[in-house]
């Protein structure tokens, strides 16, 4: 962590934090803004690689902006350029608490909801065209589809596609690069010759 | 400073892969989720990647995608309530087939004495298509388990008229291929109603 705190030190993230931790509580609302613009988009992505439900994640990167613009407007963060550090640190915690069905999330989203600034203006990622991708994987060579297909459908680490296609891990990792290298590559090809 | 110049090196394409899909362990999955934390051009391409994934899983889903299989994966999918109509063939053997309007997913179980054959290719023969034959190339499949898994493009399948298809499984070897099965599908459209 102690990496995360001293290369972010002077990043836009810390300077957005310390701009509200200085302000009149609720004062400084372009900088929450900005923070919550270069931070949300983090948290909701951590959220939905380890609670692996869309709603969910969003849910935890509410929260953990709430509870970060809360702690910076009332100076309990004392070192708001510790921001990133204390928003990966709030994200583990909710995954946790979420796990255990703790309560605490649920409050502190309705106390500050109205605070929380609107996700319309959050990055998503990118929408693709489906037709493209199946055509796309359709040229890829047998073993490599199904590897990908296997993989992807419910998301299974190597070992498990590797037990239900007779192959090793490591075997399965190196089609599932190779694969998805490709498949990336075909699908940016035809966004390209459609634009 | 920006936060992307302040992480020294990105995380690479498997990097990313093995963090999304598990495959690392609790050390790289918390300096990934500290890098993600502070690096924005990696996190555009993991959510490429998951967006790539969720793509696939759709096609696939839509009956838009052949792939090679197991019975394990079959299994799954029907434990969940995916609609699976399967055509198990004995060795060299034939079958009357079709496709329902709910079907699914449509599996072709294939037997076949796999026991030392190392790489399988597969020909197809479609008498919708005469004098055309298709090839695919290095199939996976488990030699244990006796058996070879497709699972066509349902939905291409569904708007075929009847006809018949052969398929014969090869197996490659130094120099040759040696035929190890043959089987007929005889396909006939569901009946309108």
């Amino acid at each position: 962590m102690e990496t995360l705190a001293a290369s972010a030190a002077d990043s836009p993230e810390a300077r957005a934090a310390r701009r509200i931790a200085d302000a009149a509580p609720g004062v400084a609302r372009d900088a929450e803004a900005e923070l919550y613009r270069l931070l949300a988009p983090r948290a909701r992505r951590y959220g939905l690689r380890h609670l692996r439900d869309a709603h969910a994640a969003s849910d935890l990167m509410q929260h953990v902006m709430a509870l970060t613009i809360e702690q910076l407007r009332s100076g309990a963060l004392r070192e708001p350029e510790r921001v990133l550090s204390f928003v990966l640190g709030a994200c583990r915690m909710t995954v946790i608490d979420q796990r255990r069905g703790e309560r605490r999330r649920e409050d502190l989203l309705q106390r500050y909801a109205d605070d929380v600034p609107s996700l319309a203006d959050l990055h998503v990622a990118p929408r693709l065209d489906h037709q493209r991708v199946a055509d796309c994987l359709e040229r890829l060579p047998e073993r490599e589809r199904s590897v990908l297909v296997l993989t992807f459908y419910d998301e299974q680490p190597s070992e498990v596609v590797g037990r239900q296609l007779g192959l090793s891990a490591g075997n399965v990792r190196v089609i599932r690069h190779r694969g998805i290298d490709k498949l990336r590559r075909c699908v940016d090809a035809g966004r390209r010759a459609a634009a | 400073m920006n936060a992307n110049a302040a992480t020294t090196s990105h995380l690479s394409l498997e990097q990313l892969l093995d963090y999304w899909l598990h495959d690392g362990d609790a050390a790289a999955t918390e300096a990934a989720d500290e890098h993600l934390m502070q690096c924005d051009d990696c996190g555009a391409l993991l959510d490429e990647l998951v967006a790539l994934g969720d793509a696939a899983r759709a096609a696939f889903r839509a009956g838009a995608v052949p792939a090679a299989a197991s019975g394990a994966f079959v299994s799954t999918l029907a434990e969940r309530g995916v609609k699976v109509r399967e055509y198990r063939l004995p060795h060299n053997g034939s079958v009357d087939c079709t496709v329902a309007p709910d079907d699914e997913l449509l599996v072709s179980r294939l037997e076949a004495p796999l026991q030392g054959v190392e790489r399988l290719d597969a020909t197809w023969r479609l008498s919708l298509e005469p004098g055309v034959q298709r090839t695919r190339h290095d199939i996976p499949f488990d030699p244990r388990a006796g058996e070879v898994l497709f699972l066509p493009k349902l939905a291409e399948v569904r708007r075929l008229p009847e006809h018949t298809m052969e398929v014969t499984l090869l197996a490659v070897e130094p120099g040759a291929t040696r035929e190890i099965g043959r089987y007929t599908f005889r396909h006939r459209p569901w009946p309108a109603t």
